[in-house]
């Protein structure tokens, strides 16, 4: 691996590569997923040494990117400022399996891919991990031999940190920081709290979009409540200067802010309208920050997309098509598909495993701007290319053959 | 505050600061028995002190016997007083309302205000079902704030029945007048509609300060602590209380510690059809035509979607025990009928609803025929089905009542002795 790497980036030292080979070895003795090494750079390893990832909530890409966008802000301000990546994909329906695919490359379980009403602990079948380190099991959260991109952060001597909207608002419903309910029971945090005398913002904070909550390798460390903490809080202060602002910064905003709800617990309006005014206030800040500055790289992407309603008689069928690119594989712990259930007097049918086409924007000092890509790419490759940014093993999915980092037709200011 | 159209004034509901007489038609209040003690707690604010000074004051309402505490009392967790379903009000303490009164501790301050929430994804409201509203004071949730609730019982008809101009009056020229100034400012009664808002003002304050609002002095709460420890048959009802399978009654009356180790509410302020059956025992409810639907009306008035018809807000069990009245109709008077009613809805309906066509019982009476498929009947303890054998039979339903009792504030195990 440090053959290849070395040889493509003039930039990497023997030192670095000494200590890349340590990491490599440490994590890979201490996971049940052993992480592939390093086989190829991004264009952007050795520049970008600050990526800020945003998450916001299931929206398809022919809605957001359309002729009439109601995200104006994202898909016409900061498109013209980046990259549209117009071929990105979710990796599942419906949230949580995704926020876990982004950070661990782990496919989704019968309880994620159902955004894990209870808490509850992953149960293996197996010790042996299957075909790109998928650990074989049921349930919630990951033993603490599954790692993640930020236990390798960790382990690299990097920074990271979880910022997560609202979270701890409401200190009964979830602590300020590292906020996620009691294993195995019910996760009150499914819905958004309205405000109250006592706590007057509401809280709107969801565990299952902070994927650092479903790993116990996070959640036990003693550190965790240093790493994941409250959005509001603390973002902006951090952002201040360099020292400050972490190697990775992976911002969940709240359920109103990301898109999710409609009307909001707190009277807002929510979707693409809470959606368009979060960027607006925000994207100004990170991208002011030094850190930014000097070599940031902004991914804004969707965790999955959204469905086709049709209606045949007095039948509603509400359905995820469950497109998917890149390699995506069914995962070893999911049925097959296509999935269907009925409720309500709906019918909702899952076609197929993959999370449909969301598109994503990027802002970097490293991107033209009004660059345009229509290379497919899904959440495993941003894993992969955040990853070999960090010059950090592949985890899961990120493993996948021929999976496909964002490349040159992404990164499009590389000197 | 909402405007509410007068047919429904006549029927106003006893909520928060309501007063009504029984329908035995003795005003006097009870003899005022232990509370909670105040002295080891923060002292009161200027405002507070005010507004007990009006929460106890009979002279605001247009009988002159009536204050908030009539039907709020102190001597019992400020809930009802009697086992009346409904409370008698008006003028001349003879107009029945429509509600049961609830109690007032421990929800106040931690009621958010009323709001349903919406995932944008249809699939995810269908699959996951949050897609629930919750909030806001009174059982139908129309009021944010404390002190927009309050203005509703002083005026409404079929409680204190008084007016801003008698409110304003009473106060400025009763005894605490002095007290009220230095409150809200020595110009504080030189407008009317300000000097009531300030009353309403104090009334919040005194609701949300006094601690006797939210003693936490219960049984649970010592176990909670590592203070008490529950008897066997405690214990038993507490697993009942909280099977998510078969009486998964914490779903909703949530029993578990905060996250910050804070003592649970046993309510989540979310709304719920139940189904409780039509109790022809207050007056309204004799008139065929009429139904109390809760979030969508009638006397709730801005939230018209037929989907709610049907829901009431969840209330807090904490000192349920001690209550006579039950459900937002108070359609029962024993915890032991309310519980069975939950576990036997379904499963013998005849038992609760009057016999329909077919000589079983026709559900859920208390809702026009067309809205009855609102009623919640997957979410155990519900099961829909008359096949089906209850989920707790009448010991465990004793058991249950018993984990109940730790629920009791130690005032109110006292008062009921």
């Amino acid at each position: 691996m440090s053959e290849q790497l070395m040889t493509r980036n003039p930039y990497l030292s023997v030192c670095a590569a000494i200590a890349l080979m340590l990491v490599n070895g440490l994590t890979a003795c201490s996971s049940s997923n052993p992480a592939a090494p390093v086989v190829e750079p991004s264009p952007v390893t050795g520049l970008v040494k600050h990526v800020f990832v945003i998450v916001l909530e299931n929206k398809s890409f022919s809605t957001t990117f359309g002729a009439t966008s109601p995200v104006p802000y994202l898909t016409q301000t900061l498109a013209s400022q980046g990259a549209q990546l117009s071929g990105y994909y979710g990796t599942g329906h419906v949230s949580l399996d995704n926020y876990v695919s982004m950070i661990s490359g782990q496919a989704g379980t019968p309880q994620t891919i159902s955004d894990c009403q209870t808490y509850a602990d992953f149960t293996a079948s197996s010790s042996t991990p299957a075909t790109n380190g998928q650990i074989l099991g049921s349930g919630c959260v990951y033993p603490s031999s599954v790692l993640t991109l930020a236990d390798q952060m960790t382990a690299a001597n990097l920074t990271w940190k979880g910022y997560m909207g609202d979270m701890g608002n409401d200190p009964a419903r979830e602590s300020a920081t590292c906020g996620h309910p009691t294993l195995n029971t019910v996760d009150h945090t499914q819905v958004a709290e309205a405000p109250s005398t006592t706590v007057p913002l509401g809280d709107m904070y969801a565990t299952r979009h902070n994927p650092f909550m479903y790993f116990h390798s996070i959640i036990d460390s003693a550190d965790c409540g240093s790493h994941v903490v409250n959005m509001e809080q603390n973002l902006a202060n951090d952002l201040k200067s360099v020292s400050t602002t972490a190697n990775l910064t992976f911002i969940t905003p709240n359920l109103c802010d990301d898109g999710h709800d409609s009307p909001c617990a707190n009277g807002a309006a929510g979707g693409y309208t809470s959606m368009n005014a979060f960027l607006t206030k925000w994207i100004p800040i990170i991208t002011s920050s030094p850190a930014y500055q000097a070599d940031g790289l902004l991914i804004i992407n969707f965790d999955e997309s959204n469905y086709v309603t049709t209606v045949s008689g007095s039948t509603v069928t509400i359905t995820f098509p469950g497109t998917f690119c890149c390699g995506e594989t069914l995962g070893p712990n999911l049925a097959p598909y296509p999935q269907t259930q009925s409720a309500g007097g709906y019918n909702l049918v899952y076609g197929n495993y993959g999370g449909d086409q969301t598109g994503a924007i990027l802002l970097s000092p490293f991107i033209k701007p009004g660059t345009v890509s229509t290379v497919p790419y899904n959440h495993y490759s941003m894993l992969k290319t955040v990853e070999n940014i960090f010059k950090l093993p592949l985890l899961g999915n990120a493993q996948t053959s021929g999976l496909v980092q964002l490349g040159a037709d992404v990164f499009t200011n590389v000197p | 505050m909402q405007s509410i159209k007068p047919l429904f004034i006549v029927l106003a509901v006893a909520v928060l600061c309501g007063g009504a007489h029984s329908y035995g038609g003795h005003a006097a209040p009870r003899t005022h028995r232990p509370v909670a003690d105040h002295a080891v707690f923060a002292p009161l604010s200027e405002r507070a002190v005010v507004g007990r000074e009006i929460f106890f004051d009979a002279r605001l309402s247009s009988s002159g016997k009536l204050s908030c505490a009539s039907c709020h009392s102190a001597a019992d967790a400020y809930g009802p007083p009697n086992a009346l379903s409904v409370q008698l009000g008006g003028r001349t303490l003879h107009t029945a309302g429509l509600r049961a009164v609830p109690s007032l501790r421990y929800t106040l301050a931690r009621t958010p205000i009323w709001a349903h929430p919406r995932p944008t994804s249809l699939a995810e409201r269908i699959a996951e079902k949050d897609d629930v509203p919750a909030g806001g004071f009174a059982w139908d949730g129309r009021f944010d704030t404390l002190h927009e609730q309050a203005a509703f019982p002083l005026l409404a008809a079929s409680e204190m029945a008084s007016s801003k101009e008698l409110v304003v009056q009473k106060i400025e020229h009763g005894p605490y007048a002095g007290r009220f100034r230095e409150a809200f400012g020595q110009d504080s009664f030189a407008n009317t509609d300000k000097t009531f808002a300030f009353a309403l003002l104090a009334l919040e304050r005194f609701e949300l300060e006094d601690p006797s609002f939210h003693p936490y002095s219960s049984k649970y709460d010592r176990y909670l602590d590592g203070k008490a420890a529950l008897t066997a048959q405690e214990q038993r009802g507490l697993a009942l209380f909280n099977d998510g399978d078969r009486g998964n009654c914490a779903s909703c009356h949530l029993s578990a510690r905060g996250a910050d180790g804070s003592h649970p509410l046993f309510t989540d302020f979310q709304f719920e059809a139940i189904g409780v059956p039509r109790n022809r025992t207050i007056p309204a409810d004799r008139d065929g035509k009429f139904y109390d639907m809760g979030l969508c009306g009638p006397i709730r008035t801005n939230q018209p979607d037929p989907s709610y018809c049907g829901m009431f807000k969840t209330p807090t069990l904490r000192n349920v025990a001690t209550r006579q009245v039950f459900f937002h109709n108070g359609r029962f008077h024993t915890l032991k009928e309310a519980l069975r009613f939950y576990v036997e809805r379904d499963t013998n309906p005849a038992e609760w609803y009057p016999r329909g066509h077919d000589k079983g019982g026709e559900p859920f009476d208390d809702l026009p025929a067309g809205l009855r498929s609102n009623v919640d009947k997957i979410t155990p303890p519900f099961s829909g089905d008359k096949n089906k054998r209850p989920v707790w039979n009448d010991g465990e339903i004793d058991d249950v009542i018993a984990f109940l009792k730790t629920l009791s504030d130690d005032d109110q195990a006292l008062n009921h002795r």
